[in-house]
Parts: structure tokens; C-alpha cells; sequence
């Protein structure tokens, strides 16, 4: 009974991931849309584009490395949606912890890069160096928060974490009591969504859209998708860690998509930083709002 | 009375019952969703940016551009092709991932417009490769575009946009006039004649006297050569 439970939840939360990851696509679309006084897409436009990519009669392979190199863009999100605790499910977070979702959403930047290694395409080169560049930037800040939210909670358990700031009620939640840290948190996930102003690695005018150029059919799709995962895991642990978590999914859904609704407020309206700029803003700023949190922790 | 080419000789032999609902499905979301690559030779392209922002939103139809021809469904030519320009269009058509979709902006493209006397200029597009829409006008308006991409998504959702099958069967056709047009000696890096092959669509005017010429004069593809820091152009 506990493994078909344990089972059904490996196969919910993912699925449950990729379609409310849909539905902050679409959100992403549309607050893009609305800034630029459009209409935007239709709501079931992020699947049409998905169904419609899957479906593509050509799917033009560079090699085996490409193919894996997907899987393993896709597969590190999917292992992270199991090791992240959301109402009723808490899957196998309670055998990992923080730590080792941190890594484990580090694999889709790197399964990324091999694969765009293959394609032997100078742009994918590009963009995927400056993928890992950003990566570079973006993930001390976040190691900081991660270690100031660790610490003040004394727990790298997240069930542990959500399970503390729901008993202290909101005056207990990560935000009002890291207030800096949260800041500097929102600001990495920010740039690790890869939205303007840290657009550095995708770039459509400057190098044809970086990782992505070889990419069409359901490699595209493979990517898409990912996104879809990305934009959920970001926010449902940011809203994990400052949040105090979703005590039913009501509660969860409005948080997660308020966080990732204020980035991409900001996004659009801003052109794209250089890659040297990217690096100087965020090892300056969040990094020093982190440190000057931690020292408020400790 | 239904014509006679209209009546099928075999219906497609597949066995699950689900097919077609499935393939109706596909349609659908073809429609519904089309990457744009364009490929702004010439004075139409002024007319996107108005249909693409605020004023006409393409994108409340699924229609956004993209920036790479493995990406896109649908290239669309804005204005006249110059036979320079045509090499560089055919290989970017040769890249997209089928099914795929031209779409030709502008009366040069229909046939030559103004540039009908220019002997650097390709007169009719669809001479080179399959056309599965023309807008017409100098320049169509946006409202024009809309229109036209309109028609083409009902064209898809009823499975009639065809025409990237034409290019494989008509391989020796379309490779017939853009040999009259480039030289003997012309290549692309795709072989569509595997690809042809591959998924099935080999048909009586794939293979002719043009793609023999081909055949013989074919080099296969070396890569490109690494080097760091200046070309041999810049060693002084």
C-alpha cells in the first residue's frame, strides 16, 4: 500500500508540475503581452506549441549525445519535482534533502551543454558557454540564501522547513524573518529563470537563440517543456523557503505564481545586460544583500 | 459529381483505430501554433513589425517569430528574391524541420513585380520551391498578412498545406530550374533525396535528369577548418 502510494506520487508530481509550469508560461506570455499593450496567446497556446513540436514530421537528430543531452534536460527537472514537498505529497523529499535538490537542478544546464555540444553549431557554443557563465553568476547568491535559510531554520530537511514556518503562522515565514535574504533570493532566481535583463544565453537577435539554435521538433518540444519545469521548481521552492510552503494548493498556486509573476513584471521591461555586466550585478548585489542576511541569521 | 482524381485508390493502411482522431488532433495544434521565420529580402518586411505588435498581435493567433530555420514551420519571404538571395533561401528551406510552409509577401515574389526587367532577380518563387501561400500587394497591408496566415491555418487544419511533399516528390523539377539558375555545379548541404527515401515520399519526378547532373557533380560536405585568430586575408 505505502509503495503504490510512494509510486503514485512519483508519477503526480511531476505531472502536476508540467501543468501548472504550463500555466506560468502562459502567465509569462501574457504579462509580456499586456506590458506591450497586446492581447497575448490563447490559453492553451503553451500546449499547442508543445503537441504541435512533438508532432513534427522532421525531427533532424545531430547524435546520440544530442538526444541524451535533452533527456537529461528534462530529467533533472523531473527529478527535482519529486524531491520538492507540495500539499499531500511529499514523494521521496523526506529521504533528500536542499542539498541535493541544488544539484539536481544543476544536471538540466549541463545535459543542455552536452547536447548543444553535438550540434557543432557556433551560436549553440556560444550561448551554452554563457549559459554556464551565468550559472556561474546566479548560484553563489543562491547558495548563500539556501545556506542562511538552512541555517536560521537549523534543518536542511524542506518538509522540516515548511513544516516550522506553517506553525509559526506568517510572522514565522522566511520573509519576515530574512527579509534580505529573500530579496537577494528572488533576484538569483530571477537571472536563473533566464528572463531580460539576464537573457544572456538564449539572445535571439545576437546568437540566434544560443542553446537552442540546432534545436527543432522534439527537441524544441524537450525544451519547452523543461521551461515549463523550470519556471515551477523555482517557484515552488522559493515559495518553500520564504513562504512557508502551501498548506493546501489553493495556498501554494497563488504564492508560486505571485513569485514568478513579479520577475517577469520586471523582465520586459528592460533590454539585456552584457555578460561581463550580468556577472559584476550579481556577484555585487545579491551576494552582498545574502551576506549581510547571513550575518542577520547568525 | 466527385472528380476523378479526388477518389482515393487506397485508404492509408494504419491499423489503429485512434488514427485519425489522432491526426485531426496534430492538425489542430499545427494550426493553432506556427513559428515564423522571416526572411526579409526586400520592402514587405516593414509591414511585419505593425502585424507582429501592439496594433494587429499575431501572437493571439499562435503565430511568433523564431530565429533559426531548424525552429520554424513557416518562412516567409518579404519581397524580391535576388538569384544571391535565392541560394541562401533555398538552403534555409532545405533546414526546416516538415511539415513546413512558405509564404510569399509582395507581387515580386508572385511574379517578379516591379523588378519583372531585372536580370539579377528570381521572378517567380514558387518555381524553386513549393509555395503554399501568396499575399499579393506592394506592399500588403497587415491586415492583409493577418488574412492570408489566417487561410493558411484553415488550409493546415484540414490537412491541405501540402505542399512541402511536393518538394520531395518534384525533387527534379524545382532542382531542374534552380540549376538553370545557379550552374551545373549546384549544391545544397541537404540531401533531400535521402530524406525523400526516408520518410516515404519518393515519387515519379523525385529522381530525373537534373538530380543525375547532381549526382555527378556532388562533392560530399567537408567540415569546415579550425583556426584561431585572423584568416589568411588579414597575414600581412
Amino acid at each position: 500500500m505505502e509503495g503504490l502510494r510512494l509510486f503514485s506520487e512519483l508519477v503526480l508530481m511531476p505531472l502536476v508540475a508540467f501543468v501548472v509550469g504550463m500555466a506560468m508560461v502562459l502567465m509569462m506570455r501574457r504579462i509580456a503581452a499586456r506590458l506591450q499593450r497586446r492581447i497575448g496567446p490563447p490559453l492553451l497556446q503553451p500546449l499547442y506549441d508543445i503537441a504541435k513540436l512533438y508532432a513534427k514530421t522532421t525531427q533532424v537528430s545531430h547524435g546520440l549525445i544530442h538526444d541524451i543531452g535533452i533527456v537529461m534536460a528534462v530529467g533533472g527537472y523531473v527529478a527535482a519535482e519529486i524531491l520538492l514537498p507540495v500539499p499531500g505529497m511529499n514523494g521521496i523529499a523526506d529521504k533528500a534533502d536542499l542539498i541535493t535538490l541544488m544539484y539536481v537542478m544543476m544536471v538540466p544546464s549541463l545535459g543542455l551543454a552536452l547536447g548543444v555540444g553535438q550540434c557543432a553549431n557556433p551560436n549553440g557554443s556560444i550561448g551554452i558557454a554563457r549559459a554556464l557563465t551565468a550559472m556561474l553568476g546566479y548560484d553563489i547568491p543562491f547558495v548563500i540564501v539556501v545556506f542562511g535559510v538552512a541555517w536560521h531554520f537549523g534543518s536542511t530537511d524542506l518538509i522540516d522547513i515548511i513544516g516550522r514556518q506553517q506553525a509559526a503562522g506568517p510572522g514565522g515565514w522566511g520573509i519576515v524573518q530574512m527579509p534580505l535574504l529573500a530579496i537577494a533570493g528572488l533576484w538569483a532566481m530571477h537571472a536563473s529563470l533566464g528572463k531580460q535583463p539576464f537573457e544572456i544565453y538564449v539572445a535571439p537577435a545576437e546568437i540566434a537563440t544560443g542553446p537552442m539554435v540546432e534545436m527543432g521538433g522534439k527537441f524544441l518540444g524537450g525544451l519547452f517543456v523543461m521551461q515549463c519545469f523550470q519556471f515551477y521548481t523555482q517557484a515552488v521552492l522559493y515559495v518553500a523557503l520564504f513562504l512557508g510552503g502551501g498548506s493546501h494548493w489553493i495556498d501554494l498556486l497563488v504564492k508560486a505564481f505571485a513569485v514568478v509573476a513579479i520577475p517577469m513584471t520586471i523582465a520586459f521591461l528592460f533590454p539585456r545586460y552584457r555578460t561581463e555586466d550580468m556577472l559584476r550585478i550579481l556577484w555585487k548585489w545579491p551576494v552582498m544583500l545574502g551576506l549581510l542576511g547571513l550575518a542577520f541569521v547568525m | 459529381m466527385k472528380r476523378l482524381e479526388q477518389i482515393p485508390v487506397k485508404g492509408e493502411g494504419r491499423g489503429n483505430p485512434l488514427a485519425r482522431v489522432f491526426d485531426e488532433l496534430t492538425n489542430f495544434c499545427r494550426s493553432r501554433s506556427l513559428f515564423i521565420l522571416h526572411y526579409c529580402t526586400g520592402c514587405g518586411a516593414i509591414e511585419l513589425p505593425p502585424a507582429m505588435t501592439s496594433r494587429f498581435d499575431m501572437e493571439r493567433l499562435g503565430i511568433q517569430p523564431m530565429v533559426t530555420p531548424r525552429q520554424a514551420d513557416i518562412l516567409l519571404i518579404t519581397g524580391y528574391v535576388s538569384i544571391k538571395t535565392l541560394k541562401r533561401v533555398i538552403l534555409t528551406y532545405e533546414q526546416m524541420g516538415a511539415p513546413k510552409y512558405v509564404i510569399g509577401i509582395c507581387s515580386c515574389t508572385v511574379n517578379g513585380g516591379m523588378y519583372w526587367q531585372s536580370y539579377a532577380t528570381a521572378k517567380r518563387l514558387d518555381e524553386y520551391m513549393p509555395v503554399d501561400l501568396y499575399i499579393a500587394g506592394c506592399m500588403p497591408r497587415p491586415e492583409a498578412v493577418i488574412e492570408g496566415m489566417r487561410h493558411l491555418m484553415r488550409r493546415i487544419e484540414n490537412g491541405e498545406a501540402r505542399g512541402w511533399e511536393d518538394y520531395y516528390r518534384r525533387y527534379d523539377h524545382y532542382l531542374g530550374n534552380q540549376q538553370a539558375l545557379f550552374g551545373d555545379d549546384w549544391q545544397t548541404p541537404t540531401d533531400v533525396i535521402a530524406e525523400a527515401r526516408h520518410y516515404g515520399l519518393l515519387g515519379e519526378q523525385t529522381l530525373g535528369p537534373h538530380t543525375e547532373l547532381l549526382q555527378q557533380v556532388q562533392r560530399p560536405l567537408e567540415a569546415l577548418e579550425m583556426r584561431l585568430g585572423h584568416g589568411p586575408e588579414h597575414e600581412s
